[in-house]
């Protein structure tokens, strides 16, 4: 298989002294057509590595390709083949549900015939067609995370990175999104890389997992070789035993000062 | 018997304040003190006196006593205004939910913040009267004098300052609740200052104090302040010049007068939080569903001049999320009725274009500063949006720039082309020739404000980081065209038109390089 994705000792440290190291010589490859779930605590360069691939931010060592483009020398067509839904992303308020796909859309240069038809597919796919002329600013969470989906969409990339796809969205539409995912990578031949805290999510769509503690990936393979490796049942005991657990503690302790349960 | 909530938000808010001084936190309030006594009764006084003679001071501390009624007013007024306006600038739904899931009355938050933050307050009047009081030594005023004036600056200002809060909050209620009262009451926020500036201009240049001289005129004025509680606490001042070193001369005025100013704080405090049990509410937005209307002639024309294709879009994006924020139409509002003002107090009567074009000078740099000068301030996520696409930053440097001349240059031309036809010498043909050079100067101050703003990226949602940022840029751009304008017309002595040439080529010069390192720099922020 093609790989897509490639990585070799690709770092970004942070703090005067490179300290605080976000990802540390990470080696990764994620291959076409495959669907690839980055898992990690909080603060362990999920986020980072994400924007390392799409020329966000600058590596401080090592490099990496995407679709054969150098991230560091083809920043351009690396952006071009890219479709990112990020896990904080910026959104311009005063504009509505179609005049801002219309914007991400000229961003990526789409033709304008093109555009417009495929504005009111995805405004229709995501359910939002008939309030595609009201203010974001309105929007709940849920719709605009399903604006941004459809955003990442807007230029047909072959490759997707999709931060926390589904963290906003009640089951309904984080049904509806699974599903799109799963169309996008088997029928349209979409490589889709997914950070997700939301184990169920990464377990049902993705064909291999990489675990990342404190910028290093520490797990790298299909989710019941990680079960394996790990020799726990579930993916969450591999996670946890995978990433440090949680130590024992007495939970209800705190209730036993006087007078606190009354 | 529990602590009353307000307290806890006060010692709460006051931690928070001096949370970078935490190892001397137990000692400061008697080190401040001791300094602030110092400061008043020592080296205010010795720092006048460095820079002013005897004589002069003697003067100067004449007029003071003169200036207290119209300066407390003044400050007073200023000091309502101001929580006013941050508060309208700041206005975000959803910051208190800390408070809304906790037990405790929205008064109780108003108040409890409002008593956090008075040591602090009272620091900065107390600094400020300090020299005021310098300036009243020649008359030779004892300490228990000055201590009073200093008590009286701090009430009368701190009154001023809660009833401010108090409407803030009352403000911020009424228009938190949508988000179209929201761009309304940020649009609020700036042009509730043009009153005051406009009083301020009235004294500096339209002749205010002159008038308020005429017995006719003050008498009136005179009556209707003496009704503020401003003036009580102006009046005690007054009485202590008339009598200095003898406060039982004035004995029964100052009991008085000064026990009704503290009475009048107490019941501004106590009424205030009354208030605010009635209206103020610190609940989270309402549901909001604005709806855009499809592109009209505007919109289309402004696609077309950005050529149509995907930079047309892209263009017309960055336009619609301009002019949908009202707060970006009242610094236009705001800098055309300052331009306004000047022209009516310093400009009038002017024979020849170089008033227009001096004021041009000042004001057209403001202007793009205060249109193009807070490009980052919807976070960096807004940016990482630029930076995910292809050329993403250039384009949107582009549309920032092509949006900032379609804004300023109209208003450049009106402003320029209605100033000039009001000078009687001003023939067709100069009329032409320095619009045409203003507009060229104003697309250039664009350049350079925009290349400023890049430089300096505001990515705070701070009312007062922002404020401070733009102010800082609209200062350098400024002094950067009137530096240019005295060199050429005083050093170089080269006349109007000539002068108009050298800035634009200056200008110019700068905004390319300030926009080409503004550039690099938001393209590398990460």
């Amino acid at each position: 298989m093609k790989p897509v994705i490639h990585t070799h000792r690709l770092s970004k440290h942070y703090g005067t002294g490179g300290e605080i190291k976000a990802v540390d010589e990470l080696d990764l490859e994620v291959y076409e057509g495959e669907t690839f779930g980055l898992l990690g605590p909080n603060g362990a360069g999920k986020t980072t590595t994400v924007r390392l691939l799409n020329c966000i931010i600058k590596p401080t060592g090592g490099t990496a390709t995407v679709n054969g483009y150098d991230i560091l020398k083809e920043e351009t067509e690396v952006k071009r083949v890219t479709g990112l839904l990020a896990e904080s992303p910026g959104l311009y308020e005063k504009l509505s549900a179609y005049e801002f796909l219309e914007f991400m859309g000229a961003l990526y240069d789409v033709p304008r015939d093109v555009l417009v038809e495929r504005i009111d597919d995805l405004l229709k796919l995501f359910g939002l067609y008939d309030r595609r002329d009201y203010l974001l600013e309105g929007y709940s969470r849920g719709m605009k995370q399903r604006i941004l989906i459809a955003s990442a969409l807007i230029h047909d990339p072959p490759l997707l990175f999709l931060d926390e796809p589904t963290s906003m969205l009640d089951p309904r539409a984080a049904l509806m999104v699974k599903d799109l995912i799963k169309k996008l990578a088997e029928s349209a031949g979409k490589t889709i890389f997914i950070c997700s805290h939301i184990l169920p999510v990464v377990e049902e769509l993705c064909d291999r997992i990489g675990i990342i503690n404190q910028g290093k990936l520490i797990a790298l393979g299909t989710v019941d070789e990680i079960i394996a490796q790990t020799k726990t049942k579930t993916l969450e005991a591999a996670f946890i035993a995978i990433t440090g657990g949680v130590e024992e503690k007495e939970f209800l302790a705190w209730r036993e000062q006087k007078g606190a349960n009354s | 018997m529990p602590i009353p909530k307000w307290l806890v938000v006060a010692r709460n808010e006051y931690r928070v304040r001096i949370n970078n001084i935490r190892k001397i936190r137990p000692y400061f309030p008697y080190l401040v003190t001791g300094l602030l006594v110092v400061y008043v009764v020592f080296i205010a006084p010795a720092t006048v006196s460095l820079f002013i003679d005897d004589l002069l001071a003697f003067f100067l501390s004449r007029i003071a006593v003169a200036m207290v009624p119209i300066l407390m007013v003044m400050i007073f007024f200023y000091l309502i205004m101001l929580p006013i306006t941050y508060t309208l600038q700041g206005m975000q739904a959803g910051q208190v939910e800390i408070f809304l899931a906790a037990p405790i009355k929205p008064s109780d938050v108003l108040l409890g913040e409002f008593l956090g933050v008075i040591p602090f307050y009272a620091i900065a009047i107390t600094v400020i009267s300090g020299f005021f009081t310098a300036a009243l030594n020649p008359l030779g005023l004892d300490v228990l004098q000055i201590a009073i004036i200093v008590i009286i600056f701090v009430v009368t200002f701190l009154s001023a300052l809660w009833i401010g809060t108090v409407i803030a909050a009352l403000v911020r209620t009424k228009f938190a609740k949508s988000a179209r009262g929201r761009d309304i009451g940020k649009a609020l926020s700036l042009v509730l200052a043009l009153p005051m500036i406009a009083v301020m201009y009235a004294i500096v240049g339209g002749g205010l104090l002159k008038a308020l001289d005429n017995p006719g005129t003050s008498g009136v004025v005179r009556a209707i302040l003496s009704l503020l509680p401003s003036s009580w606490g102006a009046e005690v001042i007054v009485g202590f010049a008339s009598n200095p070193g003898n406060i039982g001369a004035v004995g029964f005025e100052t009991l008085t007068r000064f026990g009704g100013l503290v009475v009048f704080f107490v019941a501004v405090l106590w009424l205030g939080t009354k208030a605010a049990n009635r209206a103020y509410s610190v609940e989270p937005t309402t549901f909001t569903a604005s709806r855009a209307k499809s592109d009209g002639f505007f919109y289309r024309t402004v696609r077309y001049l950005g050529g149509g294709g995907s930079f047309g879009t892209l263009l017309v994006s960055v336009f619609k999320d301009y002019g949908r924020r009202l707060e970006n139409l009242s610094r236009i509002a705001y800098v055309l009725g300052i331009i306004v003002m000047v022209n009516i107090f310093f400009v009038q009567g002017f024979t020849d274009p170089e008033g227009p074009l001096i004021v041009a000078q000042l004001l057209f740099p403001f202007l793009a500063v205060f249109i193009v000068g807070q490009v980052t301030v919807h976070g960096k996520e807004g940016l990482f949006i630029y930076k995910k696409t292809p050329y993403g930053v250039r384009r949107f440097v582009k549309a920032k720039l092509v949006q900032g001349w379609l804004v300023v240059v109209p208003v450049a031309v009106v402003i320029t082309a209605v100033s000039l036809i009001l000078v009687p010498q001003a023939s067709l043909g100069s009329l032409l020739a320095y619009t045409v050079l203003i507009v060229l100067l104003v697309a250039a101050n664009v350049a350079l404000a925009l290349g400023l703003a890049l430089l300096n990226p505001q990515f705070s949602e701070n009312a007062r980081a922002q404020m401070a940022g733009l102010m800082i840029n609209a200062n350098i751009a400024v002094f950067a065209s009137i530096g240019v304008f005295i060199g050429s017309m005083v050093v170089l002595d080269l006349g109007i038109p000539n002068t108009l040439l050298l800035q634009n080529a200056v200008i110019w010069l700068l905004g390319v390089t300030f926009l080409y390192f503004g550039n690099r720099r938001l393209s590398r922020i990460e």
